[in-house]
């Protein structure tokens, strides 16, 4: 039988489907895990012999030595990602994520000088064609209305046709010039040497993932080659070529047709999250708009790597059977000497109280689903472990009171969800995600979700629940460290969103642990009102249509 | 936009200024040369045009000091690595009273248990009329319909209160049931488990329960069109083999789910010949024979051995079958009988590598490499030479790719087919393929309870218990030669089925320009 199997390159993180959100937090270790929020608790976690070290250039290294398997996990987490993205470029640190894929000034080119001759010329092309498109868009008086509120391709309509219909024959030209240029310049190109590099080394995962906050690398390799990491990632960063890039930016937007366009939740979670946050960037895309993807240029991708990729705002965990002095001395060596870069910043962009219900629907090929939206605070905020319990206790299992009522009492839902979302510094949203079935309507589940909120607000939560998830928590504390992989991401994303502590995740179970039923009882009533809520729902064509015909 | 002229030429000089700057400027290549060099990145954004003329690569090359390794191409080419030293494990075996084989591996890493219970059986061994009941007993409702000693809600409770992690995996041919658990609930997570595997309920509302959520996700796979598209190809291909079967709402009727046929199935899976077990973790072999002999030494024997479904006929002439669906990508699944058996035989581990070269090895592969990576047509792109152990399975080939790309796409795919069949790959396309397989190897042994899975899932297919490593052999021993032969004597990229579920009124050119219409 013929399963699916997707290339893995480049992933970007779009969280929006009710069967990704349920795998993600069937254990609430899973979803804290994701959050990492600061700590307040001294508790710290697991006594893991984890070697801190920071190079001159503030490029910060977290060395686990395990034993088992001579294998070793290198995870790479740069604190930046979609929030760092200026009006009219959404998407371009996923993109850039995608090209530190192809190669450097020797690796990926049979003749890097001949290749770069090109470089100007194929930009120049792309350049001509941005002026047309801007041109084009002022005169519509639509795309760049919509550019200069920084509010990009928000539209909840459907998707767009597959390529502009009526372009400009003159961007035709250009376009077809475009490719011929960088099919030139491709002569001198040696396709994917770099992954095929690590692959021949028994490279096992090589991928990368872009979030609103942090864009991660990560790999396995067999522990005898972990030198090889350093090698290569030092030539990247040094010297990395965005060849290719045009053809890139297609592949990004046949990345985003697959996980939004064509793809009901995706679409539905893109104009959810665009509909609550109407002025933080959470309100876009992470993979970007299709029009900003389509508009990149080289330059930008440059200059989003120069600003934000210096070592500084790395966090390297590293976790296996490895010599933890070998792999500080080739830390040294390598990447010691790669300057600095300017700091990453927390965006300062408050999303402004929200003073009324939000209402968006999505038409679609598709079957219903619903996705209700909370505004709450920021994962630092002390409410923010209440809620993370209070989203275990709605849907964390078979006898959560939503899937108990949803699905085993009512009938009404096939699926059911809660978590925090979709960041993990600034004010979240409380997410619930549902999925209709049987007779029931989307409105029917809108209706049970509410009263089994009235519910908990009226009055608190049982003993037993709390217990119940208590223990749930303890038993993920020493789940979570089964792989090597696994902690390495854990020591990074902890490292990375809070001043280099890679136990701030760790403490962070404590707060969860000492969670009381008042405080559920309390934050429930402190955020679930309706003014605070925004719903998104997907409409099937089908009843759309049945609504018109009528 | 008039900045364009302005902008090309300072590219211009950019790049011509790159090579001369870095030169002269930046050849110390500390920190503190490299800030003469005016790339230190602390310019707050500055954009494109106004950047110093040093700037060909974002950052500017330096010549590596002299405590900075080589780096590049070269230096990795001349890079040579210890040895490993690694003895793979492998885990232990006994035998319980009445004759279940279990196998054992100690691990003490975590205070965690894990059990494991994989029973030759499952859907592919019962009629297409006792496919939703055969799926639900393999899948779901052992976990959720109670058990004798306890009601639906308390197993629930159970299985809650204590963080137990239980599972069922249904794949056709064989159900697998796992239970993850602390060291400290082991005897309640056993006795738990040993009632859901071996007296279930089959609670009326939680039958019920699971049928309405199976029609949902039976509707709700039409949402998406990589599933309809694979789906599509395997009943195409497969017809009316279990292979071919995916659940449908005439299925899922409240007759095919009655508790007779449940248990029927339930007894005729689940029974001691069918049954290899598994343990792995904070636990020793004593305790752990003693405990599963308690728990699973009186399992009865099978009543009737199963029998192994017919060979399926698989399709084997051109055809297109195109579906409509409202979206701006298409998915495109084309592909071929296989032609293959899994075995330790030159021919298997050839096409194993043919596949790996032509679209199974991510981004290096030559689909992959085509058509995203030269073409950019697609996110993903690559293929799959199925192969069974009794029979033959499907060559196919998948991508996703926009509307008006999509025959041309399709086109792309049967041409790097076409390519493989008239050249023999290099020596370094194989090479890279066995250098990750015998470098990799080690991935097979990082984790306990996978080491466990293995030998126990190579037992239940009756492959030889030392597989892994004649695989690994046999990959070894492939050349290039070998690898052209396979792909001439299986792949007909002109005789292919192919898939297309996307928007019909976009299509860059009609279908049938692949082949003939299917009717369907």
């Amino acid at each position: 039988m013929i399963r699916q199997a997707h290339a893995s390159v480049g992933r970007s993180t779009t969280p929006g489907r009710l069967q990704a959100l349920q795998a993600a937090c069937a254990l609430l270790a899973a979803c804290s895990a994701a959050v990492l929020p600061r700590p307040a608790s001294a508790q710290d976690g697991p006594d893991l012999p984890v070697i801190e070290h920071v190079l001159p250039n503030g490029m910060r290294f977290l060395v686990l030595r395990r034993e088992g398997a001579p294998t070793v996990a290198f995870v790479t987490q740069y604190r930046v990602g979609a929030v760092q993205e200026r009006p009219g470029e959404t998407g371009i640190a996923h993109l850039l994520e995608h090209m530190l894929f192809k190669g450097t000034t020797t690796i990926g080119t049979r003749d890097h000088a001949a290749e770069l001759a090109l470089f100007p010329r194929i930009d120049a092309v792309q350049d001509s064609i941005r002026a047309l498109r801007a041109q084009r868009a002022a005169a519509a008086d639509t795309t760049a209305q919509r550019a200069a509120d920084g509010r990009g391709d928000t539209s909840c309509g459907p998707a767009p046709a597959a390529s502009p219909a009526s372009e400009d024959p003159r961007i035709e030209r250009l376009t077809a010039r475009l490719e011929a240029l960088e099919d030139s310049a491709r002569a001198f190109v040696v396709a994917n040497e770099f992954d095929r590099i690590l692959t021949r080394n028994g490279a096992r995962g090589l991928n990368a993932t872009t979030t609103y906050e942090a864009t991660t690398y990560y790999v396995e390799l067999p522990a005898n080659r972990a030198r090889l990491w350093f090698a290569l990632e030092a030539d990247r960063l040094r010297n990395p070529v965005l060849r290719e890039f045009y053809t890139e930016r297609d592949v990004v937007a046949e990345e985003r047709r697959m996980r939004v366009e064509s793809d009901p939740g995706g679409r539905l979670w893109e104009c959810f999250l665009a509909t609550a946050f109407q002025v933080h960037p959470y309100g876009r895309p992470v993979v970007g708009t299709m029009e900003d993807i389509q508009n990149f240029t080289r330059r930008q991708a440059e200059e989003y790597f120069r600003r934000y990729y210096g070592p500084n705002n790395a966090v390297v965990a590293v976790v296996g059977d490895v010599q933890p002095d070998s792999i500080v001395a080739w830390a040294e060596r390598y990447l010691g000497t790669i300057p600095r870069g300017e700091d990453a910043r927390r965006v300062d962009v408050r999303e402004p109280e929200q003073r009324g219900e939000r209402r968006v629907t999505v038409t679609f090929d598709a079957e219903p689903q619903l996705l209700m939206g909370w505004h709450v605070p920021e994962p630092d905020h002390p409410d923010y472990p209440a809620l993370e319990v209070l989203a275990h206790m709605l849907t964390g299992g078979n006898t959560s009171r939503l899937h108990r009522r949803l699905i085993l009492e009512e009938r009404a839902a096939s699926a059911v969800s809660a978590s925090l979302q979709p960041g993990g510094l600034d004010p979240q949203l409380f997410v619930i995600g549902a999925a209709p079935a049987g007779s029931g309507t989307v409105a029917d589940l809108e209706r049970l979700i509410d009263e089994e909120i009235a519910r908990l607000q009226a009055e608190p939560p049982t003993d037993s629940e709390l217990e119940r998830i208590r223990n749930q928590l303890e038993a993920g504390e020493v789940r979570r460290l089964r792989s090597n992989l696994g902690l390495a991401f854990q020591l990074a994303g902890s490292a990375s969103a809070y001043d280099g502590d890679w136990r701030a995740t760790f403490r962070y179970t404590q707060r969860l642990l000492a969670v009381e039923a008042a405080d559920v009882q309390r934050v429930a009533r402190t955020y679930f009102r309706p003014e605070n809520r925004t719903v998104a729902i997907l409409v099937s064509t089908k009843e759309r249509a049945g609504e018109e015909a009528q | 936009m008039t900045r364009r002229g302005r902008r090309g030429a300072t590219q211009r000089q950019w790049a011509r200024g790159a090579r001369v700057v870095v030169a002269i400027v930046c050849i110390a290549g500390t920190a503190g040369a490299w800030a003469g060099c005016g790339v230190t990145g602390q310019a707050g954004g500055v954009a494109g045009p106004e950047v110093p003329g040093d700037q060909a690569t974002i950052r500017a090359p330096v010549e590596p000091a002299r405590d900075v390794p080589a780096l590049g191409r070269a230096a990795i080419d001349t890079m040579s690595f210890p040895p490993l030293e690694f003895e793979p494990p492998e885990p232990e075996r006994f035998t319980l009273s009445n004759g279940i084989e279990v196998y054992y591996m100690e691990d003490r890493s975590l205070p965690l248990v894990n059990l494991f219970a994989l029973f030759r059986g499952g859907a592919a061994y019962f009629d297409r009329e006792d496919l939703a009941a055969a799926t639900g007993v393999s899948s779901s409702l052992l976990l959720t319909g109670g058990t004798r000693s306890y009601s639906p809600e308390a197993v629930d409770s159970i299985i809650e209160y204590h963080a137990l992690g239980p599972s069922f995996t249904a794949a056709g041919g064989s159900t697998l049931a796992a239970m993850e658990t602390l060291t400290r609930h082991l005897d309640l997570a056993l006795d738990l488990w040993v009632e859901m595997l071996l007296h279930p309920r089959f609670d009326p509302d939680r039958v019920e329960n699971w049928r309405l959520r199976e029609l949902d996700l039976v509707r709700r796979a039409q949402d998406q069109p990589g599933t309809v598209a694979v789906r599509t190809f395997n009943r195409v291909m497969f017809g009316d083999h279990p292979i071919g079967w995916e659940l449908e709402p005439a299925d899922l009727t409240p007759e095919m789910l009655t508790e007779d046929r449940l248990r029927r199935i339930h007894r005729a899976v689940f029974c001691a010949d069918n049954l290899t077990l598994g343990v792995v973790g904070d636990i020793s072999r004593a305790e752990a024979a003693a405990k599963l002999e308690a728990a699973f030494g009186q399992t009865p024997a099978c009543e009737a051995p199963l029998v192994r479904p017919a060979p399926p006929v698989i399709r084997d002439e051109a055809g297109v079958v195109v579906i409509h669906k409202a979206v701006n990508q298409s998915s495109v699944v084309m592909g071929q009988r296989g032609g293959i058996l899994q075995r330790d035989d030159p021919e298997y581990f050839a096409a194993q590598v043919a596949n790996w070269i032509l679209g199974g090895s991510g981004l290096s592969s030559r689909l992959s490499t085509r058509v995203r990576t030269q073409e950019g047509l697609a996110y993903s792109a690559g293929t799959v030479w199925g192969a069974g152990i009794h029979h033959e399975r499907a060559f196919g080939a998948l991508t996703h790719t926009r509307a008006d790309a999509t025959i041309a796409a399709a086109r792309v795919i049967r041409e790097v087919l076409e390519e493989a069949r008239r050249e023999p790959p290099t020596e370094e396309e194989v090479g890279l393929a066995i250098d990750n397989t015998v470098n990799a190897f080690v991935f097979a042994f990082q984790d306990p309870a996978r080491i466990v899975m293995r030998q126990m899932s190579y037992r239940v297919a009756g492959l030889p218990a030392d597989w892994l490593q004649r695989y690994v052999a046999g990959i070894q021993r492939v050349t290039p030669q070998a690898v052209h032969d396979v792909v001439r004597r299986h792949i007909r990229p002109e005789d292919w089925t192919i898939v297309i579920v996307g928007d019909t009124t976009k299509l860059d050119a009609p279908p049938q320009t692949l082949g003939p219409l299917i009717e369907r």
